[in-house]
C-alpha cells in the first residue's frame, strides 16, 4: 500500500494550502507561453506538458529584480536594500530536471557569498515533482546520470498512476511532509500502480566529454569554431537554462535617486566579457560557445562536484539555429573515441 | 534533376573552381522537420546541402558577420525572396557589396520549391515587384485583423501581456539581418539609452525602439518571431510599420540595392502629416 493524491482531490488540496498562506504554483499554459505561474484552481494546472517553455528558474533567480534603492543628496547618502517579498510557496508539478537544476545552483549561490535572494526564495518553497510518463526527442536528463523521477532538489515526488486517476505519494524532505500534513486527509492508502516512467535514450557519453574537456589541448581545437559557426549568439539558451545563473549589476536611475537591480545576463552575448579598454579576451562567438560547455562540464564540477546541467534539453529546443548541448556533446563524444 | 541536385552541381562547379569561396546552405537539422544553417567550403562536401520546403530561415544576415567578407571573395547564398531583399537593403546602407554575394534564389509555395532564375541581386527585382504587388500571406492574418480591430487601449492591453513575457534575450535581434549594428543602441552605457532590465518598461522601450529601428527596413522574413523563445508574435509589429511606410512614401524595403534608405532620405514631395 502506498499514499495516493487522487486528481478530483487535488482542487481541494490548492485550496487547502492557500488558506495555510501558501501560494501555489505551476505548470500552466498562457499568452502562448507554457511556464510556471501562481493559481488559484487546480484546473489551471496543465500536467500534460513534457515540460514548459521558461524553467523554474524563474521563481527563484528572476530576469531583473531590485536589490536597493538610493537617494542622494548635498549631505546624506540613503540606502534602502529591497529584499524578495516573504512568500510561502508551493511548486505542484515541477519536472525532475528543473528540481534539479535548483538543488544544482545551491552551492554556487552559497559559495563564498551567500545570495539572499536566491536562498529566501529556496527557504520559502516546497517543490512537488512529477515524474515524467512521456519525453520528447530533446529531453537528455539519462545522459546526465539522472532520471525521469530523479528527486535530487524535490521535497516530494509523485508518481502518476496506471488509471491517470492520481499519484503516488513520495515524501521527501521534512518540507515536504509539513506541507502534506496540511491534506493528510485528502490522501488516501491505495495499491494502484504507478505508470513506467518515460525511457529517454542515453545520447552520448558523459564521462568521455568530461575527459576530453579537461584536456588543456582541447581548449583551442578547431572543433569549437565548426560547431559553433551558426550560433547567432542570443541568450535563449542561457535564459531557458534552470542552472545558468550569470547576472549583471545595474544601476537604474540618476544621480539623485534610482535602484539597482540584479539582471540575467549570459556569456553567449559579445559584450559578456568587453572590457572597458576595448579588449575582449571571447572574442569570437566560438570562444563564447567553448566557455558555456567547459563552465557547464568542466570549470563547475570542478568545483562544486556536480555538472551544470539538468539534462532538460531546452538549450537545443528552442535554439534558433537547431544547436545545443546535445548536439556539441555528441559530437565530442565522437572525438573521444 | 530537382532543385536540389541543381543546387549541390551548382555549388560544386563554384567551390571547385574557386569562384567562391563559401556556399551558406541549409543543412539536416536535429530533427526531420528541422533544417540548419551550413556552411561548405569544400567541393566534397556539397551533398550535406538540403533543399526543400522547410527551409525557411533566412540567411542573409550571416554575411555580414565580421570579416566573412573583407577579403574581397564571393560567397553564395540560398535565398528566399525575403532574403534577397535582405541582400538589397545590405548593399543599399554599405554593408556590404552586393558584387562579392552569389545567390542560390527559392520559393516556397505548399510543399513545392521553385527556383528563381538569377545568380546576381539585380537579376531579381521583377520578383521583388511581384511580392509587393501581391504580398504572400503570412500566415497570421487572422490575429493581425483582430489587432486591426482593437480599440488603441485593447490594442496597449494586448502587446503589454506580450511584451511582459519578454526576457531580453535579444534573440529577435541576433536573428535579423537587419540588426547589425556593431554596438547596439541598449548596449550602449554611456549614456545608457534604454534601461537593460527586462521589466514592462526595460521591455517596451526596447520591442518599440527595434520596431522603429526596423520601419522601411524589414522583409517580413519572420526570423525574428520563430526564434522569439517566448513566442511574441514580433513579426506583426515590423509588418505594420512596413505598410505604414508603403502608404506614406511608397516605400517597398529592398526593392534594389541603390535604393536609399526611407528614414535616412527625404523627398521635397514627401507628405508632413505627422509633423504638428
Ligand atoms: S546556441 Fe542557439 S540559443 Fe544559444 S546563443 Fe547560440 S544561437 Fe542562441
Ligand atoms: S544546458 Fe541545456 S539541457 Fe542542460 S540544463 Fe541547461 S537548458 Fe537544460
Ligand atoms: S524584423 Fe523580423 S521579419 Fe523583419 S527583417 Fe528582421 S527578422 Fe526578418
Ligand atoms: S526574442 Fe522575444 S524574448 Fe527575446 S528579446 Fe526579442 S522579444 Fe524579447
Amino acid at each position: 500500500m502506498t499514499k495516493i493524491l487522487f486528481s478530483d482531490k487535488l482542487d481541494k488540496c490548492v485550496e487547502r494550502w492557500k488558506s495555510a498562506g501558501l501560494t501555489v504554483m505551476g505548470p500552466v499554459q498562457r499568452a502562448n507561453i507554457k511556464t510556471y505561474a501562481a493559481v488559484e484552481h487546480a484546473s489551471e494546472f496543465d500536467f500534460g506538458l513534457i515540460l514548459t517553455d521558461r524553467s523554474i528558474k524563474d521563481l527563484f533567480f528572476p530576469q531583473t529584480e531590485p536589490m536597493l534603492r538610493y537617494t542622494i543628496k548635498k549631505d546624506a547618502i540613503n540606502t534602502d536594500e529591497c529584499l524578495p517579498p516573504r512568500e510561502q510557496r508551493i511548486i505542484f508539478g515541477a519536472r525532475a530536471c528543473d528540481a534539479s537544476g535548483m538543488a544544482i545552483d545551491d552551492p554556487l549561490f552559497g559559495w563564498d557569498y551567500k545570495d539572499e535572494y536566491w536562498f529566501q526564495r529556496r527557504n520559502e518553497s516546497v517543490i512537488v515533482t512529477i515524474a515524467c510518463t512521456n519525453a520528447d526527442e530533446f529531453c537528455m536528463c539519462t545522459s546526465l546520470k539522472m532520471a525521469p523521477d530523479s528527486t535530487k532538489g524535490s521535497d516530494v515526488l509523485l508518481r502518476p498512476l496506471e488509471n491517470s486517476k492520481g499519484w503516488q505519494v513520495e515524501e521527501l524532505t521534512e518540507r515536504g511532509r509539513e506541507a502534506f500534513k496540511t491534506i493528510a486527509d485528502l490522501l488516501q492508502e491505495g495499491s494502484d500502480t504507478a505508470a513506467p516512467v518515460a525511457a529517454v535514450a542515453e545520447k552520448f557519453d558523459l564521462d568521455a566529454c568530461v575527459a576530453w574537456l579537461q584536456n588543456p589541448e582541447n581548449f583551442d581545437s578547431k572543433f569549437w569554431k565548426e560547431i559553433s559557426m551558426r550560433c547567432i549568439g542570443c541568450a535563449s539558451c542561457t535564459y531557458l537554462c534552470p542552472t545558468c545563473h550569470c547576472f549583471d549589476i545595474q544601476d537604474e536611475g540618476d544621480t539623485y535617486s534610482g535602484i539597482r537591480r540584479k539582471n540575467w545576463d549570459s556569456c553567449s552575448f559579445a559584450l559578456f566579457t568587453l572590457h572597458t579598454s576595448g579588449h575582449n579576451p571571447r572574442s569570437t562567438q566560438s570562444a563564447r560557445w567553448r566557455q558555456r560547455i567547459m563552465h557547464k562540464f568542466n570549470y563547475f564540477p570542478s568545483k562544486f562536484n556536480a555538472n551544470s546541467c539538468s539534462g532538460c534539453g531546452r538549450c537545443s529546443r528552442e535554439c534558433p539555429v537547431d544547436m545545443g548541448i546535445t548536439e556539441t556533446l555528441q559530437e565530442i563524444s565522437k572525438l573521444s573515441q | 534533376m530537382s532543385i536540389e541536385e541543381q543546387y549541390r552541381k551548382r555549388a560544386m562547379e563554384l567551390l571547385s573552381g574557386g569562384a567562391v569561396k563559401m556556399v551558406i546552405g541549409y543543412g539536416r537539422g536535429s530533427n526531420a522537420e528541422r533544417r540548419r544553417p551550413v556552411f561548405i567550403s569544400s567541393p566534397e562536401e556539397v551533398n550535406r546541402l538540403v533543399l526543400d520546403e522547410a527551409c525557411i530561415a533566412n540567411l542573409s544576415g550571416y554575411l555580414v558577420n565580421e570579416g566573412l567578407l573583407s577579403d574581397e571573395k564571393r560567397v553564395a547564398v540560398f535565398l528566399r525572396p525575403e532574403g534577397i531583399r535582405a541582400i538589397n537593403i545590405l548593399a543599399a546602407e554599405s554593408q556590404l557589396d552586393a558584387e562579392q554575394i552569389v545567390i542560390f534564389g527559392f520559393d516556397v509555395s505548399g510543399n513545392e520549391v521553385k527556383a528563381l532564375k538569377g545568380i546576381h541581386v539585380e537579376e531579381f527585382e521583377d520578383v521583388i515587384g511581384a511580392i509587393k504587388e501581391h504580398a504572400p500571406e503570412m500566415g497570421n492574418e487572422e490575429l493581425l485583423e483582430k489587432i486591426e480591430q482593437m480599440n488603441p487601449q485593447e490594442r496597449f492591453a494586448f502587446w503589454k501581456e506580450e511584451f511582459a513575457k519578454c526576457i531580453k534575450c535579444y534573440a529577435c535581434r541576433q536573428a535579423c539581418p537587419m540588426c547589425y549594428c556593431r554596438r547596439c543602441i541598449v548596449d550602449s552605457n554611456q549614456p545608457q539609452w534604454v534601461n537593460t532590465s527586462s521589466h514592462s518598461l526595460g521591455n517596451f522601450e526596447w520591442n518599440i525602439v527595434r520596431a522603429f529601428h526596423l520601419s522601411g527596413r524589414c522583409v517580413e522574413c519572420g526570423n525574428c518571431d520563430r526564434a522569439c523563445p517566448v513566442n511574441i508574435p514580433l513579426r506583426l509589429i515590423n509588418h505594420r510599420m512596413a505598410q505604414e511606410v508603403l502608404k506614406s512614401f511608397d516605400h517597398f524595403a529592398g526593392m534594389s540595392k541603390t535604393q536609399e534608405p526611407v528614414l535616412a532620405s527625404f523627398k521635397k514631395d514627401d507628405s508632413e502629416t505627422f509633423i504638428l
